[in-house]
């Protein structure tokens, strides 16, 4: 599944890097993440609670960030596992300096497996949609407080 | 005999008590002291399995037992075997791996649902929880779920130590390829066709259950499954798999809610449950989920073809030259290297004289669900190859489609005073008039008045279509000797015994199978004529292998043609005995005596006595013929001498909406041969059964596998079946052409409607799409209406 998105953030690049580098705020703005621990240099643990219309579940897995680019881009490894099946992504998250605006975009593609793959997978892109459209308004909110 | 049942459309017997809640399926049994299983499935296709722990599943309360791929591979069990072994065309043997029960630490998944672990609980829900709770560490690796792109160059293999390059076995037949390639570069018009046949899911509405139960004291094992062939069941596991005494174990398959061939095979979870309740002394029951009916139930199909046949400039077909690519899945099931060869190859005859034939074929793993047997097996993707062929090949040359078929059809014989046709692919058709089952549907198509309302159609900015499908099929599958030097390691007979009871009723056991076919009516109509007696003094018993002699099962439509067959032999025996005790006891030569209505009369006189009167003397042999053993009980036993070879001509009409691309049947045709009937009403059900399926697979069904071979529409809202809605009243008829070499002149009904109708939904989309100035070969099935959109744009 692709996985692709845009928006134009209120805040210079640097601050955006620096929202995205921190656990807390990272934890707060991704739709669904329940918990989110570092556990290395780049790596961490996420405990997430996702619904795609008739499948829910409790996911649990990693999240590393790789190829990094300091202000500028880094893909991010997604490995989440769960009883209705297990998601892997590699997204490329990039930043364009737009002076006092920054362009956050991304691109990747998801691998499902399982309960999901066989029964989430025609109202994926919706839910994937969705919460694209949540995580900037999240984004968007935390920029403002 | 009498007169009363044989050919009427008596209602059938057992549907009271499926209609009023009353049938009893293996789910519905429950054992004292019953367990639940529930199966671990690998929810990759293809991955290493490197650790399961089980500890956190056993800590729960209510679970009895958990095993895994490893307790099953130190109990040193086999999996389960393949019953057909086609080999390559140079004499090497098929590549058989192994298909284990469990799949065990260090060893590789092969498709998704391939199984690791059974948790055993005392409820289902325990199980289904502690199921979960089952940590499984996997490596996961690439899959290939395509059979074209599993056989090039560098694919990852499924089975790297059996068949590296993924190529179960090459086979062809037919005459030599290069007589074949001559024929076909002299050929004036070549059609040519690359194609899918999709792969779709069998559906029975019944998920498949089983429930092993071993007895301490008799040390006894009884399995209770959902399937079409309890005895081969039993000689699979009993033989191959577990190694237990034939003796010792039976087979029970009591009401099955529809099989379409899914449920003739021996499955793991059979043998599981059987050697999980000798392992804790109780029953076990494992009941599939739909969801892993649809990811385990053996699929049909799945055809990657090139195909091409050569026309002489007057239309006559010189020669069928094709390719194929058919996806076995990750394992071998029971039959499936029998149904893409000799289930197959050998119809690409069809109805037609061409002189030069041959098939090259190339069977594939995958990282998917086995694909084996489904209604029609073999015969509906042939059919499916030279229908398209036929009408397309009309289109090319600007032929009427009904004309070059009469043209080149094979003239009618009837296999008395004509001899059968001999194929060029191996088989001998008994009889057959083509002709008469084209010329029948035409008429009830108004084929003239057809195209006239095509061409107003048009004008009015609508797409009309007609499509043909005129196909035969070989059922009474089969001949042992015959299929015996083809590669089955079974013989296709089938048994049956006769048993009057000292009352004059008759108990009739069959190694058939219903599972919604009406055997308990049909047969017993057969029964009771044949005895001049009502049908209530007349039950049928099948499915029970500790009750019914070893017979072959229910399935390539059979039934009737081989079982009916062996019923038949049984009755023979009875009224010959029936008649010495008969003469006996009226004192009179047995050749003065005739049998009718139930009674032996001596001719010209008012002398007789009933068929209740003979019963009661042959279980009260008072007075009765000196050196006659007592009783009135036969079994025999019946091979055929031949297939049968029912035929039919089937015709769609479709309107096609250019602006979505959306197909609507308008009216489908069913002209059927299937040799003399027994009972109408049943076989025009069957017809109308085969004929949803075969429409669902042109218009609606298809498994999708990703390119991580996860089956991604495994579910109802996703994967979809033809409903009532999708379907016009149909319309059948029938001719009667009588199989010479049985006793009954019946061929077989269960799969006809289902081989020959998919291709003529297709022609008439092909049709409707030329009709409009839109020259498309082909699109894939099915024909959603996306797809019909964007081939005429």
């Amino acid at each position: 599944m692709q996985l692709t998105g845009s928006h134009t953030l209120e805040a210079p690049t640097a601050q955006v890097w620096k929202m995205l580098m921190d656990t807390e705020i990272l934890a707060k703005i991704v739709p669904g993440i329940s918990r989110l621990e570092k556990i290395g240099e780049n790596e961490y643990n996420a405990v997430s609670e996702i619904k795609l219309g008739p499948v829910s579940g409790s996911f649990s897995g990693g999240l590393t960030l790789s190829e990094i680019i300091d202000n500028q881009e880094f893909t991010l490894n997604v490995s989440q596992n769960s009883k209705i099946g297990n998601a892997d992504a590699a997204i490329k998250i990039i930043l364009k300096d737009l002076g006092n605006q920054t362009e956050l975009s991304f691109d990747g593609d998801a691998r499902l497996s399982g309960l999901l793959a066989r029964t989430g997978q025609r109202v994926l892109s919706g839910v994937a949609n969705s919460l694209t459209k949540q995580f900037f308004s999240n984004f968007d909110e935390e920029l403002q407080n | 005999m009498s007169n009363r049942y044989i050919g009427k459309s008596i209602k059938r017997v057992e549907d009271k008590r499926f209609i009023t809640g009353k049938g009893k399926y293996t789910d519905d049994m429950v054992l004292p002291q019953q367990t639940y299983a529930h199966i671990v499935r690998s929810p990759y296709a293809h991955a290493l399995v490197k650790k399961i722990d089980i500890s956190a599943a056993l800590a729960i309360e209510g679970v009895v037992a958990v095993f895994t791929g490893d307790d099953i591979r130190n109990a040193g069990i086999n999996g389960v075997p393949c019953g057909w072994q086609v080999n390559f065309k140079d004499g090497t043997t098929m590549k058989e791996p192994s298909h284990p029960l469990l799949v065990g630490t260090g060893d590789t998944i092969k498709h998704l649902g391939d199984a690791v672990a059974v948790v055993i609980a005392e409820d289902r829900n325990i199980a289904a929880d502690a199921a979960d709770a089952v940590e499984v560490d996997y490596e996961v690796k690439n899959a290939i779920s395509n059979p074209f792109e599993a056989v090039q160059a560098g694919a990852t293999p499924v089975h790297p130590e059996v068949a590296p390059n993924n190529i179960a076995f090459d086979w062809t037949l037919g005459n030599p390829r290069d007589e074949v390639d001559a024929a076909i570069a002299a050929s004036h018009h070549v059609t040519t066709l690359d194609f899918i046949n999709q792969r779709v899911i069998p559906n029975a509405i019944e998920p498949r259950v089983a429930i092993g139960h071993y007895d301490t004291t008799s040390e006894k094992y009884t399995l209770y499954t959902s399937t079409q062939n309890p005895h081969l069941i039993r000689l699979m596991m009993s033989a191959f798999v577990l190694g237990i005494p034939e003796h010792k174990v039976r087979v029970v398959g009591p009401d099955v809610g529809g099989g379409f061939g899914s449920k003739i095979f021996h499955y793991t979870e059979e043998a599981l449950v059987v050697w999980a309740s000798k392992q804790i002394e109780r029953p076990v029951k494992w009941t599939s989920e739909r969801s892993e009916a649809f990811m385990t139930d053996a699929h049909g199909r799945d055809h990657v073809t090139k195909a091409e046949m050569g026309f002489d400039k007057d239309g006559n077909v010189m020669a069928l030259r094709v390719k194929t690519y058919a996806n076995l899945g990750a394992y071998l099931s029971l039959f499936a290297p029998a149904v893409p060869t000799y289930l197959h190859g050998t119809l690409l005859q069809g109805l037609y004289t061409t002189p030069k034939i041959n098939i090259d074929l190339v069977g594939v793993f995958t990282h998917t669900n086995a694909v084996d047997a489904y209604r029609g097996a073999g015969r509906p993707e042939a059919t499916y190859l030279l229908e398209r062929l036929m009408d397309l090949g009309a289109l090319e040359m600007g032929m009427d489609p009904a004309d070059l078929r009469f043209r080149n059809f094979i003239p009618p014989f009837d296999g008395v005073t004509q001899p059968g046709y001999q194929t060029q692919v191996a088989l001998q058709y008994d009889s057959g008039n083509y002709e008469g089952v084209l010329k029948r549907g035409l008429e009830m198509l108004d084929y003239k008045g057809f195209r006239e309302d095509q061409k107003e159609a048009l004008k009015n900015g609508k797409l009309l279509g007609v499509g043909f499908s005129t196909y035969v099929e070989a059922c009474g599958i089969a001949p042992s000797a015959v299929v015996g030097s083809l590669g089955a390691r079974a013989g296709l007979y089938e048994s049956a015994q006769v048993r009057v009871q000292p009352t004059g009723k008759v108990s009739v056991y069959t190694g058939s199978h219903s599972h919604g076919q009406g055997h308990e009516t049909t047969f017993v109509q057969i029964v009771a004529d044949k005895f001049g007696i009502p049908m209530e003094d007349v039950e049928l018993i099948h499915g029970d292998s500790d009750t019914v002699a070893f017979g072959m099962g229910t399935y390539g439509s059979r039934s009737l043609a081989v079982g009916g067959s062996a019923i038949m032999k049984s009755i023979d025996k009875i009224l010959e005995k029936g008649a010495k005790i008969a003469a006996h006891k009226l004192e009179a030569n047995i050749d003065d005596l005739e049998f009718n209505e139930g009674k032996w009369t001596v001719k010209g006189t008012d002398k007789s006595i009933s068929f209740g009167d003979v019963s009661l003397t042959a279980y009260v042999p008072h007075v009765y013929p000196e050196g006659l053993e007592p009783g009135l009980d036969f079994s025999s036993f019946y091979d055929p001498a031949n297939f049968t070879y029912p035929f039919g001509c089937h015709i769609a009409v479709v309107e096609i909406d250019p602006e979505t691309g959306k197909v609507k049947l308008k009216r489908f045709l069913a002209v059927d041969d299937v040799g003399n009937v027994i009972n109408p009403m049943i076989v025009d059900g069957q017809i109308h059964g085969g004929l949803a399926q075969g429409i669902g697979q042109a218009l609606f069904e298809g498994a999708i596998y990703d390119d991580n071979g996860q089956l991604i529409n495994g579910s109802y809202m996703d994967y979809c079946m033809p409903r009532a809605d999708d379907l016009p009243m149909f319309e059948i008829d029938r001719t009667v052409t009588p199989c010479p070499h049985n006793p009954l002149g019946v061929k077989g009904a269960g799969e006809a409607g289902c081989i020959g109708s998919t291709p003529a939904v297709v022609n008439a989309v092909i049709d409707a799409l030329w009709s409009g100035g839109h020259q498309v070969k082909d699109i894939l099935m099915p024909l959603t209406p996306e797809r019909v959109w964007r081939a005429m744009q």
